[in-house]
């Protein structure tokens, strides 16, 4: 079997850094590339007004001023006043669009992600805590939106920015000029050294966020066992360990993270001082006074989109980190999915077929081996056997919940992995062990399996199943709200209404998987009668372990060894004194 | 405000670093004001001194180190600050996580009942992010605005009185377009909050239902139900851009008006001679700056009103108190309880409807009583009473003579091993969940309850008992799973052993297996089993037979079955269901 991931194991991401990732999530910029533009030029031209300031400054202190022109001073004040209206409004476009922009790549992402979830086997789900998959689809895809919205913009305003300056600084002196790009070496040199440390920081957060979150998640879901085994002082110690974990990571990605900005800061100073020192000491007369204060000027500008851009970086790194998880996720290979030639599976009568099946949940442990048997349609087939023998694994294998590894699964003659999922999925009928109830009305719980039936249909399939009484002794009745689990309701009813669930769905095949476990004797007994009713035309396996609920039925398949053991309806098998009879003679001698 | 008091007691052991950190994040801000002024003085006094001063080149590498070393000092200090500030804060973050945790931990089961999972997880993660955020992000960028308006304001007070009031007096202006901004923006900070905490759920309910999800096909209705939610987040989070946009240009415009009032009014000024070019210049050229920290207001107003919608929920938590508490007074027991159950006269009311009605029971210590009745008749809740997981309305339950109520919580709920119909097993190993009640439980002892309960699967799988299983036991079946609860349940020995259900999934075999060993524990133990066959009732000193809340029948079950009742009924069903061979037993 292989490992589960736990909330305590770091989910290691063995690919490298690449610009892959980003390319990918660019994909989701590029939707909106219209608007991205115009936001761009509307940057600009709002860049662009507030040049126009200065210029209005200037010629106020050398000529309106000392001349005393009034009536220049009021109109000069209009146009700075035009201009700063029309940086603002500028601003605000790019605002709006920029804001829809974020919002839409975190819907599209959020949907992509939500959407491969779907497709995604039992087996995903069944490896790892579900906290870690909530924090992917909600927090990380939250965290990523800026980057690839207000990041991409900035980072092409910077860069415009910085060839700007850098063009204005080299036509005033070029020499000067290569002195303040000196600085930038130095620069990348820092950021090459800290890049891997951040990059490795800022995953280490994410991991452990994500186990936090995951031991979280299960605490919450688990925290009536936690109360009744006494357990809440340790878990309070696991939560703190955690949560000190995360902390650390976060604190130490702050170590380094910040570095960015302190040495920029720095590298200007330098390159400023060096400027001055150079200009003044080494390349006099060569140089004017003049010229060394124009230059010094445009340098620190030039550096001030630097520190952005290194900011923009630092988020970059942090996103990307997010990024990895999130891709990770979408590309978790979809196993079973439709084939490419699947064609839908026409409405069936109800024939099921195991050709030599051999299934493992494992490559290297099989729990079914060389399975083959026919039911034909109309048939109630009986599943028996001890817990674990995979009776529950025969019925998954039918509505293909897993691949099977070799052999065929047939339905009214077609290949099950030839069909489309939703054109087998939708015409059978499962009512799992598990029977989990959504938040919302017990209504919409029962409509699940048939989302336009009306509340007729819903209240017959409820009384077919004995559930209506106690639905409609409810405050609500059929309005009433329940929870995730199914809180307010007893174990029983819950199965009741997911018995009625299944029921809705009208299917051709009708699996029933300890379907009346929790169910008090007395109604189980008038719900045994209405299956029976509902049996007639439809094939349908059973899973109980009340043997006396399946003695009626055509077939019955004792389930061991990782195959069937003995078949036959219940008198041959009794007699046949096999370990049908065993099992038999077990329960009714208690 | 309630919300800063209450960061501010969550800082304690932190504060006086937490404040240092904020009065370096002031200096390092006020040094940043600095750096300009050296490089202005060098322009001055070396590169272009003002006409008939002298050009003092030997004050060049003195004030060029000064300038290098002023950087220096401020980014260390910049450096030191955040990395102060950013401890300090994580220290305050996980102070109130493990705090908020540890309260979680006691809450009762109606405070579940009432809080959705993916509520509860949006508070324990983005909610309190977004508090981390304020403390140690917003409050740098206040404290930076602030030391920068305050000292620049100096500069210009000093400078021309007038003139700074006629630059400040639209200060007001733009104070009382933020305050009402932020009134009406609070309601829909509130609302983008919720509806993420309604996504989160969505999300989650997905994940955990998925099995359901997949038996029905319906992965494209939850595709359209999640698109429909994860659109309101998307419109309301462009909502409230577009209502501030309606504020926005109100407050960029006053705070850059002030560059125009420079040059208009400075301009005046100048031309009356009121001030002199030089003194206009600097007003000039520091008008912008003073103008920043009003800018920046927008920006600390958005993430203060995000800040307030979510600590509000995580002070919730961090305050809601449980009903079910521990007497100041209560009563201590180290060692093992006798395990006699009372209910004295016990009713239980949820939101005005009885579940239970007068129920009056005594079972003896050692004693086998077995709870039978119709779905939703409240066998469940009944057993939840013992626990004390639910108080009970009116009457009370009592364990070893003494009120539930008065036992210290611990000290009972040791004492009582529970398995659940509804199984919830730990991401863990099996050893590890068969252990959970007593993780230092030696790996034989574990071993040993594990066979009691006919885990003994656990030696097929490829890792044994080390082989880790899922949240809920995914990947196990429902007998599995279980069995794995039961272990978990006499492996903490108890004096009182509850079992809801327990075995309904196990196959019959098994279950007899598992009653003979029951039947024959190494512990005296008071039972209590919920079940629905007779086999398993059959065999116990006393049968309780539950309907709408109230006990029907009591009896052994000879005594039952001839009385003719319920349980009558309930065996001749089964014995008819079982055929003649049943008779024979």
């Amino acid at each position: 079997m292989p490992r589960r991931n736990r909330f305590d194991v770091d989910e290691t991401l063995e690919t490298p850094f690449n610009a892959a990732h980003l390319k990918r999530a660019l994909v989701y910029g590029k939707r909106h590339v219209k608007k991205m533009v115009i936001a761009l030029i509307c940057s600009i031209i709002s860049v662009l007004s507030s040049l126009i300031y200065p210029l209005i400054l200037q010629r106020a202190f050398d000529v309106t001023i000392p001349e005393k022109r009034y009536a220049e001073l009021v109109g000069l004040s209009a146009i700075a006043l035009v201009t700063i209206l029309l940086s603002i409004a500028m601003v605000c476009i790019r605002s709006r669009l920029m804001v829809i922009v974020g919002q839409e790549i975190i819907y599209d992402i959020r949907k992509d992600l939500f959407e491969h979830l779907q497709k995604l086997p039992f087996q995903f789900y069944d490896d790892r805590p579900q906290g870690k998959i909530l924090t992917r689809v909600i927090h990380y895809v939250n965290n990523v939106s800026d980057i690839l919205s207000n990041g991409i913009i900035n980072f092409f305003l910077e860069i415009l920015n910085i060839l700007f300056i850098g063009a204005f600084m080299f036509a005033v002196n070029a020499k000067l000029s290569l002195l303040v790009l000196a600085g930038i070496p130095i620069f990348i040199c820092i950021l090459f050294i800290i890049k891997p440390r951040q990059r490795k920081a800022w995953q280490k957060v994410s991991n452990k966020g994500s186990n936090l979150n995951a031991y979280t998640q299960e605490s919450i879901d688990g925290v009536k066992v936690a109360q009744l085994f006494v357990r809440e002082q340790r878990n309070e110690e696991t939560y703190e360990a955690l949560s000190n974990e995360q902390r650390k990571a976060w604190v130490g990605a702050q170590y380094v993270a910040n570095v960015v900005w302190v040495s920029v800061e720095n590298i200007t100073s330098w390159v400023l001082g060096a400027l001055y020192l150079v200009g003044v000491l080494i390349m006099q007369p060569g140089v004017s006074f003049g010229t060394i204060v124009a230059v010094s000027n445009y340098a620190s500008r030039f550096w001030q989109p630097l520190l952005n851009l290194s900011n923009l970086y630092n988020n970059l790194i942090n996103s990307v980190a997010y990024l990895e998880r999130i891709f990770e996720l979408m590309d978790e290979p979809v196993t079973v999915d439709d084939a490419p030639d699947a064609t839908e599976l026409p409405p069936i009568e109800g024939r099921v077929t195991f050709d030599d099946v051999t299934f493992g949940y494992t490559p290297d442990q099989n729990v079914l081996e060389h399975l083959s048997f026919e039911a034909k349609p109309g048939e109630s087939i009986a599943l028996v056997g001890p817990t674990g023998a995979g009776k529950t694994t025969v019925v998954n294998l039918i509505s293909r919940f897993y691949n099977i590894n070799d052999g065929r699964v047939l339905i009214d003659g077609h290949d099950i992995a030839h069909v489309t999922l939703h054109s087998l999925r939708s015409q059978m009928g499962i009512m799992l062990q598990d029977s989990f109830i959504f938040s919302g009305t017990i209504l919409d719980n029962i409509r699940y399996a048939k989302l336009d039936a009306t509340e007729e249909e819903v209240k017959k399939a409820c009384e077919t199943v004995c559930a209506d009484q106690f639905i409609e002794e409810m405050d609500n009745g059929y309005y009433t709200q329940v929870n995730e689990r199914g809180s307010g309701l007893s174990q029983g009813q819950r199965q009741l209404i997911a018995f009625a669930r299944t029921l809705l769905a009208d299917p051709k095949i009708l699996i029933l998987d300890e379907a009346t476990s929790s169910i008090d004797a007395k109604t189980e007994r008038l719900v045994q009668n209405a299956i029976d009713e509902l049996l007639k035309g439809r094939t349908s396996f059973i899973i109980a372990h009340r043997l006396s609920t399946i003695k009626n039925c055509d077939k019955i398949m004792v389930i061991s060894d990782k195959g069937i053991l003995e078949c036959g309806r219940h008198e041959e098998l009794l007699q046949k004194k096999g370990a049908y009879y065993k099992l038999y003679t077990a329960q009714i001698s208690t | 405000m309630f919300q800063i008091k209450w960061m501010w007691k969550n800082l304690k052991g932190h504060r006086v670093r937490y404040v240092i950190g904020l009065i370096m994040c002031a200096m390092s801000s006020g040094l940043a004001l600095a750096t300009p002024l050296i490089s202005q003085q060098i322009v001055d006094l070396v590169l272009s001194p003002p006409a008939g001063q002298e050009r003092r080149l030997d004050l060049l590498v003195p004030l060029v180190l000064f300038m290098v070393s002023a950087v220096l000092l401020k980014t260390g200090l910049g450096y030191t600050q955040v990395m102060i500030n950013e401890t300090t804060v994580m220290e305050m973050l996980h102070n109130v996580r493990c705090h908020i945790f540890k309260n979680l931990e006691q809450q009762d089961m109606s405070f579940f009942d009432r809080n959705r999972a993916g509520d509860l997880m949006t508070r324990m993660t983005g909610d309190l992010d977004m508090v981390r955020y304020a403390a140690s992000m917003t409050i740098r960028v206040i404290i930076d605005a602030f030391t920068v308006f305050t000292a620049i304001l100096i500069y210009f007070l000093y400078t021309d009185v007038l003139f700074t009031l006629a630059l400040c007096a639209i200060l007001p202006l733009i104070f009382a377009v933020c305050y009402v901004y932020s009134k009406k923006a609070r309601p829909m900070y509130a609302d983008i909050r919720e509806r993420l905490s309604v996504l989160n759920t969505r999300a989650q309910e997905n994940i955990a239902g998925n099995r359901v999800v997949k038996a029905f096909a319906r992965e494209d209705y939850e595709i359209r139900r999640f698109d429909e939610k994860n659109a309101d987040y998307r419109d309301a989070n462009i909502k409230v851009n577009k209502f501030w946009m309606k504020y926005y240009p109100a407050i960029e415009l006053t705070a850059q008006s002030m560059s125009i009032i420079v040059l208009l009014l400075g301009g005046i000024f100048v031309m009356q001679g009121r001030i002199s070019m030089g003194q206009m210049m600097a007003f000039s050229g520091l008008s912008l700056t003073f103008a920043n920290p009003i800018r920046n207001l927008g920006t600390v107003l958005n993430d203060v009103q995000r800040f307030l919608a979510s600590a509000n929920k995580v002070i919730e938590l961090y305050y809601v108190r449980p009903l079910i508490v521990n007497r100041v007074d209560c009563h201590k027991e180290e060692g093992r309880l006798e395990g006699r159950i009372t209910f004295e006269d016990v009713t239980l009311k949820f939101g005005g409807h009885s579940v239970l009605k007068h129920i009056n029971l005594d079972i003896r210590p050692g004693e086998t009583v077995a709870v039978m009745g119709n779905t939703g008749s409240g066998k469940t809740i009944l057993t939840n009473l013992i626990p004390r997981l639910y108080d009970p309305t009116e009457g009370a339950v009592l364990i070893d003579g003494v009120n539930v109520r008065d036992w210290e919580l611990h000290s009972l709920r040791k004492n009582i091993g529970v398995a659940t119909q509804d199984v919830f097993l730990f991401s863990d190993t099996i050893d590890g969940n068969v252990a959970y009640g007593n993780p230092e439980m030696s790996e034989e002892e574990a071993r040993h309850y594990a066979d009691l309960a006919a885990v003994d699967f656990a030696d097929r799988m490829s890792e044994g008992y080390d082989t880790l299983v899922g949240e809920r036991g995914v990947g196990l079946s429902g007998g599995q799973k279980q069995r794995i609860a039961l272990a978990r349940a006499l492996a903490i020995k108890p004096s009182i052993l509850i079992l809801d259900d327990t075995t309904s999934a196990v196959d019959m075999e098994t279950e007899k297996f598992i009653q003979h060993n029951l039947q024959n524990l190494d512990f005296p133990c008071t039972k209590l089993i919920v079940a629905q066959r007779v086999s398993t009732t059959k065999h116990a000193d006393r049968i309780i037979v539950m309907k709408d809340g109230e006990i029907s029948e009591v009896g052994t079950h000879a005594e039952l079955v001839k009385q003719g009742g319920y349980y009558a009924e309930v065996c001749a069903l089964q014995e008819a269901l079982g055929g003649e061979e049943y008779a024979q037993a």
